[in-house]
């Protein structure tokens, strides 16, 4: 009997050996939920992206590539016909079908904590044709469907039908390459290798996603190799990082612009003395031209930014390698705001949130003397995001430092919600929090909405940012963040664009 | 209980709209409209805080924005490990503290007097995080011997029964015993060197008893009261207030929730958290009533 235990042991042991490697990352936060459809965040989206697959998904320069689809044709003027994977098995052992697909698309839609309505808003109906085939058809024509449903993770019917909320944010099952094993908050979400998967299993076998929101800790923790791989480094301690003989040191440009905009819907505005000085678009170009973004990258961000003279980064669909960010020009400012009427300036408070973006206090100071030199005196609110964002969606601001990233990388994002006229009832324009308005860019975005070619969609999408930025100057961009990153020497990592930590691609 | 659960209410109510916070940014405004009267924020504040009430009786408080969970069982989920944090930088403190805080007040000048008051000094004067974050760079950067964050593994609720989670809990507990220590010994040893002074010690030495039983015996009792006080103060602050030791240490307590919780407005879980921990300085108040009355014959009610 003894023996026969050693033995059992010694098979375990061996069995464990063979193929147990473990992968530890050090997370910035930790996940909300074990839902899919709860929160639209970034951490969350990122360690889950690991348990559900969706009908697409991204690859690391945000390229569309089918997952759980197979295929996909575009058979009325706005049907799509989508042909799913066969053979696929939910974490429980279900089979994937149109049913799944069904009951997803229906939950992430009307479920009342869903907080991925606006990704799918646009699909007005969907049916399942036989087991493996779904119809999608949406409200008009709809270019991004594709990026759009890379959201839309696939749930397993049968087991969730009958389940309440709580429960199943607690107990996921989905078909990607790992399977939940348990979850403590704030301290480990642990996954192991799926064994079914439909694709090649994957090099680790299990992944612990551990959440070290001080950064401090989160560096020492890379440092002594309790983790192999880490997100969000402090600038402050890249150098380090870059010394130590153990890790690599990753920088990947992010898709988010910090940018600023100003009051352009009112004749007076709250924070300044007298008529609305934004309105002229003089006065715009002038705090462009006056804003040292260099010095602010250098300086501020320690060089781990890169300044932006667009909406969007490259990677993203609509960007326009046209149009540059013009120099530092203080003189050729003041020129524009003597023009404009204002030789001596004005005062104005910039709003700012302080623990939002990074170093996003800082930056708002630096513009704030920066401007000083064109004669704008500019006071600084900063606030924390939970004050800030309420403010200026009430538009109770002149002027404000905000950010953006069009994650599903396509200029629309950004001009749907910061540059088109806001419109409630249409959806449009939610962020335009300086209320710009033009209506001949209006139809320019309208009409890359709903043409599905993308060289004449393309078309649109540029001539509707070149008029919004260049001629109108309707948000001030200042620079993308970067992401930075930590990782074993042994490890190989590639950091993404949608900054998700999918270990399937990591060996 | 009902004024504070109306205070934090009221604040977390003025501080902002969590809808802003919990939806992504290209969100429309039906979502907004909708997740706010989901969640039920869209009715004014007096009617807010009655549903509140109502349910509370009833004993739930809400599910977490955040997590979508119930408030209550995210927070009761933490408490054991905060306590246990608390509980062993308490012990440590005071089996301690009390006997340095008797030796430095006994013979004042001698060089272990003088040690012991040094040390003190420092750890009242020295900031939690930096100490925290000196210990991490030496024993995991450096030397590689202790893990710098989480809990270790857990059995029965605490760390303290498994060899990995002592290792773990190791540090921290240093970290927060530190100050609580110094603050004891500094106490002990104020309160015992007046008590010297006193005339009745003058005359239990000269009946001839031997020092050890002076000194611990009639002079140590009659310091405890303020002591014992202080200590309970200082235990409802250990548990309310671990929040930088468990930031530095990735420790998942109750002090990092409720921080993330302010931040992204998540009025039920910092309600559930407060509620609870009044409740528990209620208790500790009680306790340390009943404490008094076994050191101090006086306080007892005839």
């Amino acid at each position: 009997m003894r023996k026969f235990f050693v033995l059992l042991l010694g098979l375990l042991m061996c069995a464990s050996a063979v193929n147990a490697r473990t992968l530890k990352i050090g997370m910035s936060s930790d996940a909300r939920s074990m839902d899919p459809y709860f929160h639209n965040e970034t951490a969350t989206n990122s360690m889950l992206s690991n348990i559900f697959e969706g009908l697409t998904y991204f690859d690391k320069d945000l390229n569309v590539y089918p997952v759980l689809a197979k295929s996909w044709k575009v058979v009325g003027e706005n049907t799509w016909e989508f042909k799913l994977r066969k053979g696929v098995k939910f974490h429980n052992g279900n089979d994937f079908n149109a049913d799944d697909v069904i009951f997803s698309i229906d939950r992430i839609k009307n479920w009342g904590k869903s907080g991925f309505k606006s990704k799918v808003n646009m699909i007005k109906s969907f049916d399942k044709i036989d087991d493996y085939t779904v119809r999608i058809t949406t409200k008009g024509p709809y270019p991004i469907l594709l990026r759009k449903l890379s959201y839309v993770k696939m749930l397993d019917a049968e087991y969730c039908r009958d389940k309440d909320a709580a429960f199943l944010g607690l107990n996921p099952v989905g078909t990607g390459p790992f399977k939940f094993v348990a979850w403590r908050k704030g301290e480990s979400l642990t996954l192991t290798a799926n064994k079914d998967y439909w694709r090649a299993q994957p090099f680790y076998s299990d992944v612990i996603f551990k959440p070290l929101t001080n950064n401090a800790t989160r560096v020492a923790a890379a440092l002594s190799g309790e983790v192999d791989i880490i997100d969000r480094i402090p600038v402050m301690d890249v150098q380090r990082i870059k010394k130590s003989s153990k890790l690599n040191f990753f920088m990947q440009p992010g898709l988010r612009l910090i940018y600023l905009q100003m009051d352009q819907g009112r004749l007076e505005t709250p924070y300044v003395k007298g008529k609305n000085p934004f309105l002229d678009v003089r006065v715009r170009q002038a705090i462009y031209l006056g804003i040292n973004e260099d010095s602010i990258v250098k300086h501020i961000m320690k060089g781990f930014a890169v300044p932006a003279g667009q909406f969007n980064p490259e990677v993203v669909f609509g960007y326009d390698k046209s149009i540059k960010r013009p120099a530092y020009n203080a003189v050729e400012a003041k020129k524009l705001l003597a023009k404009a009427g204002y030789p001596n300036g004005f005062e104005v408070t910039l709003d700012a949130p302080n623990n939002r973006y990074v170093n996003d206090a800082q930056i708002a100071q630096a513009i704030a003397s920066s401007l000083s030199r064109i004669g704008i005196k500019v006071k600084v609110n900063a606030l924390p995001k939970a004050t800030f964002f309420p403010k200026t969606d009430r538009l109770d601001t002149s002027f404000f430092l905000i950010g953006w990233a069009s994650t599903d990388g396509d200029s629309s994002s950004f001009l749907d919600g910061i540059t088109h006229t806001y419109d409630k009832e249409a959806g449009y324009g939610r962020y335009n929090r300086g209320r710009y308005s033009n209506a001949q860019v209006d139809e320019l975005i309208e009409k890359a909405g709903v043409t599905i070619d993308e060289k004449e969609r393309l078309g649109y999408l540029i001539e509707a940012q070149r008029i919004a930025l260049v001629e109108d100057m309707s948000v001030i961009p200042l620079h993308y963040q970067v992401d930075l990153y930590a990782s074993g020497k042994n490890i190989k990592f590639t950091p993404r664009t949608d900054s998700h930590m999918y270990v399937y691609d990591m060996k | 209980m009902s004024v504070i659960s109306f205070i934090v209410f009221f604040i977390m109510y003025k501080a902002g709209d969590p809808v802003e916070l919990l939806l992504p940014p290209d969100a429309t405004h039906q979502e907004v409209v909708q997740m706010r009267a989901y969640l039920g924020l869209d009715k004014p504040f007096t009617t807010q805080y009655a549903i509140f009430v109502k349910n509370a009786l009833k004993g739930d408080i809400g599910n977490s924005y955040i997590y979508g969970q119930p408030a209550v069982d995210i927070v009761l989920e933490r408490f054991p490990a905060t306590l246990e944090l608390a509980f062993l930088a308490m012990f440590f403190s005071i089996i301690l503290g009390i006997p340095m805080g008797v030796i430095a007040s006994v013979k004042p000048k001698s060089i272990l007097s003088r040690s012991i008051m040094f040390f003190s000094l420092a750890g009242i004067s020295i900031p939690v995080f930096w100490t925290g974050m000196v210990f991490v760079l030496i024993c995991s950067v450096y030397l590689g011997v202790l893990p710098s964050s989480g809990r270790g593994e857990v059995l029965f609720f605490t760390s303290a029964f498994t060899w990995d989670g002592i290792k773990h809990l190791i540090m921290p507990v240093i970290t927060l015993t530190l100050f609580q220590l110094a603050l004891i010994i500094r106490l002990t040893r104020t309160g015992m060197m007046e008590v010297l002074m006193q005339d009745y010690i003058k005359l239990a030495k000269a009946k001839g008893l031997p020092n050890r039983v002076v000194i611990y015996y009639h002079a140590l009792k009659n310091t405890l009261i303020p002591v014992i006080t202080v200590i309970g103060i200082q235990f409802g602050q250990l548990i309310a207030f671990t929040i930088v030791t468990e930031t530095i240490f990735a420790w998942p307590g109750t002090g990092k929730l409720i921080i993330d919780s302010i931040q992204n407005l998540d009025r039920p879980i910092v309600v559930a958290y407060l509620l609870m921990v009044s409740f528990i300085f209620v208790i500790i108040n009680f306790m340390v009533d009943v404490i008094y009355t076994f050191v101090d014959p006086r306080v007892r009610v005839k």
